[in-house]
């Protein structure tokens, strides 16, 4: 183990606000009321889907915009085990976790020899094709009017109880995105980030790697669809409309890509703003459309770039830039000089 | 990244057991669609197919074209087509005249398509994900904008008087004007986009410009201009569907999504970058689409699934995407 003392200042205020973030989350339910604390928890399940997303937009490049497909099987897993049938947790819980796994495999068998635009594409109609079923296979998903009758465990049946049941889960999984994007494996998809030519050069199959890496995403995506369809006690076709599945990529930008950290304040800000500006006014996504384009055009680099730039400019002269913002969303290695000239 | 360099191509000698395969299967389901469904009505879903195709084609075309020179995937072409839909739809109200609505309709997209290129995108030109992420926005501006002018109900265009109603030719075979007429003016506009393609100046140097747009700047063309004209092309096209779907499928908030899915599976299988793939994939999208929805409707997003998935293995680029 490292001493206290031999970490770098930016490794002590980093740990030291991890500390702070986790006494908080451990506080709220003691200091805030009902609607905050499902607000909350509906952050920490939104931080975990943008986490997944993440794994694959910001560690290995590829953007999809097809992943609520895989959030969105596991809760119809839930939901028609628990208002079709008259299976108990263990089941409901067990059937959501295989049906999100397998879309995630069939996802990746689809998409893992594709890149780039082609990617997003092909993610897109996923996602949507899930969206024509859970419409439409009335028997099975009850179309427009959802799944209802889902219940949560009977032992958190509270808000606060379920907060923290969250809360845990999120903690773990949390812990195992930190190791598995450290991992050999993590490694892998930098790689593919910054020049899958070249990692195909040095012997791994890349198109493996994808579909490995939609099995890992499709985990914690599957993690955050049981926890989310038992947040709502419901599940409908809105859960997986493109706006489920572009959302969180919104979330991961605008925190800062191809972090962990990132995801989970772009969840807290969206959620927050979005709860609010619901409140005040109608036009919800034209806001979130325009924050959108305003982001992408000139906030890449999200809250955590700014942050660390700043921090790294004034205070921890010489540190690294935090996130992969450039390799992701600047410009590909063989832009042409003639296109990128402004004007 | 060009075309071929993303995707691995299926080496020559597995083509023709492809092929082989192809036909065996689709003899076998023709086969089976004919034991489930009379003649005649498998005649009208044929037509029912290829003019849903049609539209198809009109968005597929313009989204084709701007992706192959700009390597734009405009996310924001559903988008189009809602918008100018409704454009050409409240225009046809007031004037009382189709034609001029689907005039309207296309232009007033053509102008949010020059606005989104010259303002929005020209700022990030090169980045390909940032300018697909904001097409994305862009679509939901559009959607909820629409949705705040032109509410929630369905709507429908009001179709002039020659084309309302069905022909009868043989007898016994009813089938509505309005179809026949979207199905004839798609070959019409194929038929004019394949000539402009082939046997005019400006389609060798859109055709060049795909293919190598460095040497095409080089050489004196101003490729900013093309761009711009690609995407006032697609975005007037795009709008101008809107126009025309709307005659066929009733506008509604959501089929922005919707007919954006139909319009990537088009290039997905036909593959990108390629007039004829649209044109393919529009054909075989749009006779999936009714025969799925006369035989198995509660599954018919899904029928998309399966040519997409075998067409993605075996052919990445799409049946007619450029492998180099």
């Amino acid at each position: 183990m490292t001493r206290w003392n031999e970490l770098s200042l930016t490794r002590k205020v980093q740990l030291g606000l991890l500390a702070v973030a986790a006494v908080a989350a451990l506080s709220i339910p003691f200091v805030a009321d009902t609607f905050i604390i499902r607000l909350v928890t509906l952050s920490l399940v939104s931080a975990l889907f943008a986490m997944s997303i993440d794994l694959m937009a910001g560690y290995a490049g590829l953007v999809t915009l097809g992943h609520a497909g895989v959030l969105g099987s596991a809760m119809y897993g839930v939901g028609y085990v628990a208002s079709k049938t008259d299976g108990g947790i263990a089941l409901q819980i067990v059937v959501g976790f295989v049906v999100g796994m397998i879309m995630a495999a069939i996802f990746g068998l689809m998409a893992m020899r594709s890149t780039g635009v082609y990617f997003i594409m092909i993610t897109i109609a996923q996602g949507m094709i899930i969206w024509g079923l859970a419409s439409l296979l009335v028997n099975v998903t009850g179309a427009e009017n959802g799944l209802l009758g889902i219940r949560r465990p009977l032992r958190v049946t509270s808000d606060v109880d379920f907060y923290f049941l969250v809360l845990a889960v999120f903690a773990v999984c949390s812990i195992l995105l930190f190791i598995v994007v450290r991992s050999p494996f993590g490694q892998a998809l930098k790689g593919m980030r910054e020049s899958e030519s070249r990692m195909r050069m040095l012997g791994h199959n890349t198109a493996f790697l994808k579909f490995y890496m939609f099995l890992v995403s499709g985990f914690f995506a599957t993690v955050a669809g049981i926890l989310l369809v038992y947040l709502n006690e419901f599940v409908s076709p809105s859960d997986v409309i493109l706006g489920a599945s572009a959302i969180p990529v919104l979330m991961a930008i605008l925190g800062g890509i191809g972090t962990l950290i990132g995801p989970v304040i772009g969840a807290f800000v969206i959620v927050f703003l979005r709860n609010w500006v619901s409140l005040e006014l109608e036009r919800w996504p034209t806001l979130m459309g325009l924050i959108f384009i305003l982001v992408v055009l000139f906030a890449r680099e999200g809250l955590v770039g700014a942050i660390a730039a700043w921090w790294y400019r004034r205070i921890d002269k010489g540190g690294r830039p935090a996130t992969a913002a450039p390799s992701v969303l600047g410009a590909p290695d063989h832009a042409e000089v003639i296109l990128t000239e402004s004007g | 990244m060009s075309v071929a360099e993303t995707v691995t191509t299926t080496p020559r000698s597995g083509r023709l057991k492809v092929a082989a395969i192809t036909i065996v299967g689709i003899g076998a389901l023709v086969a089976w669609v004919l034991t489930q469904m009379s003649l005649v009505s498998f005649f009208a879903q044929v037509l029912n197919g290829l003019s849903f195709g049609a539209i198809l084609f009109f968005l597929a075309a313009g989204f084709t074209m701007i992706f192959g020179l700009m390597r734009i995937a405009n996310l924001a072409h559903g988008g189009f087509y809602l918008m100018g839909g409704y454009v050409g739809i409240t225009t046809v109200l007031v004037t009382g005249n189709f034609f001029l609505g689907l005039l309207a309709g296309g232009a007033s997209i053509m102008v949010l398509g020059v606005f989104a290129e010259r303002i929005l995108l020209r700022p990030i030109r090169g980045l390909e994900k940032p300018e697909v992420l904001l097409t994305i926005g862009l679509t939901f501006v559009i959607g909820d904008l629409s949705l705040a002018v032109w509410g929630g109900d369905p709507r429908q265009v009001q179709l002039p008087e020659f084309l309302k109603g069905a022909i009868n030719p043989f007898g016994t075979f009813f089938y509505p004007k309005y179809r026949l007429f979207v199905l004839g003016f798609a070959i019409v506009l194929g038929g004019v986009l394949f000539y402009i393609d082939r046997r005019t100046k400006i389609g060798a140097i859109v055709r060049a410009g795909v293919d190598d747009r460095e040497t095409v700047a080089a050489l004196g063309i101003n490729i900013k201009a093309v761009f711009t004209a690609a995407f006032m092309f697609g975005a007037f096209v795009a709008g101008m569907s809107g126009v025309i779907g709307a005659g066929i499928l009733a506008l509604l908030p959501g089929q922005d999504f919707e007919i954006l899915l139909f319009a990537l599976v088009v290039v997905i299988i036909g593959g990108l970058g390629s007039l004829e793939g649209a044109a393919l994939g529009a054909a075989v999208v749009g006779l999936i689409d009714s025969f799925a929805k006369a035989l198995v409707p509660e599954l018919s997003f899904f029928t998309l699934f399966a040519p997409m998935a075998i067409i993605l293995m075996v052919r990445p680029t799409g049946l007619l995407g450029k492998v180099q």
